[in-house]
C-alpha cells in the first residue's frame, strides 16, 4: 500500500492519496458552506429591509440578524473552508499524512461544538424559547454583553483553530525529521506563516474574553472597560482579516498558475509575501480605531505607517500572480500585448471565479487605502462605505475564491464529478456582477453618510444628498445586487448538494498544484527560519501596543472607568449604555 | 467566433462594472445620467462587444462558420 502510493501519486486524487484526511476536509468543507448558505440568506434580509424593498423581520431583531451574518460569514464560513485548505496543502505539499487522525477529528469537532453554542445563542435573541442573547455584532466587543455560552463557544472555536494549526506543525516536524534537508514545501510554508500570526493575534482576543468579557457576562466582575475590550478586539480584528485572505492568496499563488497552464512566477517572491504578512499583520488593528477617543493621535499614526507597509506584500502578490497568470498565457499560445488574456482558460469556472476574485480584490485595495488613511477615513469611518469595502475584500476576493476553489476541491476529496461545470461559471459570474451592483451603491452611499449597522438608515426630518443619483437609486442598485447574490448562492449549494449525489468517477485530474520558474534553491535559507520571523512579529506587536494598552489601562482603568485621576477619553458608565442597549433590544 | 462563448460571458461581466462607474465618472464632468441613459449605454456596449466577438476576423464569413464549432 505504502508503496504504491508513493509511485502512482502523480494521477491520483486527494481522496485516493488520503482518504481519512479527505473525509475530515470533506466535513470541514459541509460546515463552512452550511454557514455560507445560513448566513448569505441573511444578508439578503438585510439588505431588502435596510433599503425598504421588503420588510418581514421586526426592525428590533435587525441586530440578532445582522450578528448572525457577521459571524456565520466573516468567521464560521471562512475559517472552516481555511482549515479544511490548509489540511489539504500541509499533507499535499509534504506528501504524508497526518500524524494522528483522531486529533484532526477532535479540533474539527471542537470547532463544530463552538459554532454551534455561539449559533444558539445568537438564535436566542428571536426565539423566546432560547433563554439566551448575544446581539453583539461580530466584533462582540463591550458594552454590548452576550449570554456566556457565545464567549464559551467562540474560545471553543478558536482553539480547535489553535490545535489544527498544531496538527499542521506536528505534521510538518514529522516530514522534517524524514527529510532534514529539505526547505519547506511552497504550501506549507503559506500554511505555517499564517498559523503563526494567528496564534499571536488570538493571545488578544483569547485574553479579552478570557479576562474581561465572560466573567463580566458570568456577573463575577461588574465593569469592563469598553475601550480596552474594543482595542484588543481589532487587535485579532484585522489579523484575522488575513487569516481569511491567505488561503485565497494561497489559491492565487499555487492554483491559478497550474490553471492557466503555466508555473508560478517566484517562490522567493511568495515567501517573502508570508513572512511580510506574518508581520505586519497584528502591529496594525488600531487603524480600526481612528475615531475612538482616548487613543493618542501618535499611536494611530504608527498603525497608519504599518498598514500603508502592508500595501507591499499585496502589490508583490499582484504582480507574481498576474506574471505567473501571462506565464501560463503564453505557454498556450497566447501572444502580443494583451493578446495573452484570450488564451487563459476562462471557461474554467475555478479559474474564472478565482480571476474575479482577485480583480475586485484590486478594487478593494483602493477603497482599503481610503480606509487606511487617517484623515480621509474620518470621512468614511463607520458608513456604508465600509461595508461595501469589505463585502470586496472578505465577501468577494475570500469567498468567489473559496466557492470556485471548491469546484476543484470537492472532486478531489469526495471522488465524484462536479454536477455542472456551466453552472459553475454561470455562478461565479453571476457573483461578480451582484457585487458589482451591492458594492458600488454600497460605497457611494458611505460617501454621503449613510451609516451602517442600523435597520432604519433614513433619520426623519433630514434628507442624504448624493452626489449622483438618488437614494433611492442606491437602494434599488444594492437590493437589485442582494438578490444577483442569493441566486448565485443558490446556484453554488446546488452544484454542491447534485456533486455529492453523482457517481464515483474516474477521470478526475489529479491532486497537484503548481510547479515554480524559480525555486525555493533561489532563496536565502533564512526565508524558512519561522522562529526568527516569529521573534520579529512580537518585537512588532510589543512596540505598537504596549504603550496604547498602557495608556488605556491608565486612563479607563483594567476593569472600567470608576478610578480617579486625569482621563483623556469621554469615558461612558458600561452599565447604563447596557441599559439603554437593552432597551432598544430587548 | 473571435473568443469563446464562456470568455465572452466574462467580458460581458467585466464590462459591467464599467458602465457602473462611468456613471459616476461622467458626473465629475457635469454630464448626469439618468438609469435609463446607462442601461442603454451599458446595453450598446454590450451590443459591441458581442458583435465585435461573433463578427468573423477577416471578414469572410462561410470560412470562417465551416471552420468553428
Ligand atoms: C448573499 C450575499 C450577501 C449579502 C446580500 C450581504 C448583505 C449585507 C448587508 C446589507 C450588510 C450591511 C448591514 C448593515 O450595515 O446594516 C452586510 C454586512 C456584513 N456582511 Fe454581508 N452580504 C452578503 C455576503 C457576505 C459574505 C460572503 C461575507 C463574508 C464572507 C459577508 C460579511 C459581512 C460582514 C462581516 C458584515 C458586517 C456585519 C456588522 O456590521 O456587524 N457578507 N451584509
Ligand atoms: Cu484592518
Amino acid at each position: 500500500m505504502e508503496v504504491t502510493r508513493m509511485s502512482s501519486t502523480a494521477s491520483r486524487t486527494y481522496l485516493d492519496q488520503f482518504p481519512a484526511e479527505a473525509k475530515v476536509i470533506k466535513a470541514a468543507f459541509w460546515s463552512s458552506f452550511m454557514a455560507l448558505a445560513i448566513g448569505g440568506l441573511l444578508g439578503l434580509v438585510q439588505a431588502l429591509h435596510r433599503t425598504d424593498v421588503l420588510r418581514f423581520i421586526d426592525s428590533a431583531d435587525y441586530y440578532t440578524v445582522l450578528t448572525a451574518h457577521g459571524i456565520l460569514l466573516a468567521i464560521t464560513f471562512t475559517i472552516f473552508f481555511l482549515v479544511g485548505i490548509f489540511t489539504w496543502a500541509v499533507t499535499t505539499s509534504l506528501d504524508r499524512g497526518v500524524v494522528d487522525i483522531r486529533f484532526t477529528w477532535a479540533w474539527y469537532i471542537m470547532m463544530v461544538v463552538g459554532t454551534i453554542l455561539v449559533g444558539v445563542s445568537i438564535l436566542g435573541g428571536v426565539v423566546d424559547a432560547i433563554p439566551m442573547y448575544a446581539d453583539v455584532l461580530f466584533t462582540f466587543y463591550a458594552p454590548l454583553q452576550a449570554h456566556p455560552a457565545f464567549y464559551v463557544g467562540l474560545v471553543l472555536f478558536v482553539v480547535g483553530s489553535w490545535l489544527a494549526g498544531a496538527d499542521w506543525f506536528r505534521t510538518w516536524w514529522a516530514w522534517r525529521k524524514e527529510n532534514p534537508d529539505e526547505r519547506i514545501p511552497l504550501p506549507t510554508f503559506m500554511a505555517l506563516t499564517t498559523t503563526l500570526f494567528w496564534y499571536l493575534c488570538t493571545l488578544g482576543v483569547a485574553l479579552s474574553i478570557l479576562v474581561f468579557l465572560l466573567p463580566w457576562s458570568l456577573g463575577i466582575v461588574d465593569s469592563v472597560n469598553p475601550l480596552l475590550t474594543r482595542t484588543l478586539f481589532w487587535y485579532f480584528g484585522h489579523a484575522v482579516v488575513y487569516f481569511w485572505l491567505m488561503p485565497a492568496y494561497m489559491m492565487w499563488y499555487i492554483m491559478l498558475p497550474k490553471l492557466s497552464g503555466g508555473k508560478l512566477f517566484s517562490d522567493p517572491l511568495a515567501r517573502v509575501v508570508f513572512v511580510l504578512f506574518l508581520l505586519l499583520s497584528t502591529p496594525v488593528g488600531i487603524h480600526h480605531q481612528y475615531l475612538d477617543p482616548g487613543i493618542a493621535e501618535g499611536y494611530k499614526f504608527i498603525a497608519m505607517t504599518n498598514t500603508m507597509f502592508l500595501l507591499l506584500p499585496s502589490l508583490l502578490t499582484a504582480f507574481t500572480v498576474v506574471a505567473s497568470m501571462e506565464h501560463g498565457a503564453r505557454q498556450r499560445g497566447g501572444t502580443g500585448y494583451l493578446g495573452w488574456l484570450k488564451a487563459l482558460p476562462w471557461r474554467d469556472p475555478v479559474f474564472t471565479g478565482m480571476a474575479l476574485a482577485g480583480l475586485m480584490f484590486a478594487a478593494a485595495g483602493f477603497s482599503g487605502m481610503i480606509n487606511a488613511g487617517m484623515n480621509i477615513n474620518y470621512l468614511v469611518h463607520n458608513s456604508w462605505w465600509v461595508v461595501g469595502h469589505f463585502h470586496l475584500t472578505v465577501g468577494t476576493a475570500v469567498a468567489l475564491t473559496f466557492m470556485a476553489a471548491a469546484y476543484w476541491f470537492i472532486p478531489q476529496v469526495t471522488g465524484k464529478e462536479l454536477w455542472s461545470r456551466q453552472l459553475a461559471l454561470g455562478q461565479v459570474l453571476v457573483w461578480f456582477v451582484g457585487m458589482t451592483f451591492m458594492s458600488n451603491a454600497m460605497h457611494r452611499a458611505g460617501l454621503f453618510g449613510m451609516p451602517r449597522r442600523t435597520a432604519e438608515p433614513q433619520y426623519q426630518g433630514f434628507n442624504f444628498d448624493p452626489a449622483v443619483g438618488t437614494v433611492g437609486e442606491i437602494n434599488a442598485q444594492v437590493a437589485l445586487g442582494a438578490v444577483l447574490l442569493t441566486v448565485a448562492l443558490a446556484m453554488f449549494l446546488l452544484n454542491m448538494v447534485l456533486t455529492s449525489f453523482n457517481d464515483d468517477s474516474d477521470s478526475l485530474p489529479a491532486n497537484t498544484y503548481a510547479g515554480t520558474l524559480s525555486g525555493p534553491e533561489d532563496s536565502p535559507a533564512v526565508l524558512d527560519n519561522l522562529k526568527l520571523w516569529t521573534a520579529i512579529a512580537v518585537v512588532l506587536v510589543i512596540v505598537g501596543y504596549t504603550l496604547p494598552l498602557a495608556s488605556i489601562v491608565e486612563s479607563g482603568g483594567l476593569f472600567g472607568p470608576d478610578i480617579g485621576g486625569f482621563q483623556l477619553a469621554i469615558e461612558t458608565d458600561p452599565a447604563l449604555v447596557l441599559e439603554s442597549v437593552r432597551e432598544v433590544m430587548p | 467566433m473571435r473568443i469563446s462563448k464562456g470568455a465572452l460571458l466574462v467580458v460581458i461581466a467585466v464590462l459591467i462594472p464599467f458602465v457602473v462607474e462611468f456613471r459616476t465618472a461622467l458626473s465629475w464632468f457635469g454630464i448626469e445620467l439618468s438609469v435609463l441613459e446607462s442601461l442603454v449605454l451599458g446595453g450598446a456596449a454590450i451590443l459591441a462587444v458581442v458583435l465585435w466577438a461573433v463578427w468573423p476576423p477577416n471578414g469572410n464569413a462561410e470560412a470562417e462558420l465551416s471552420g468553428s464549432r
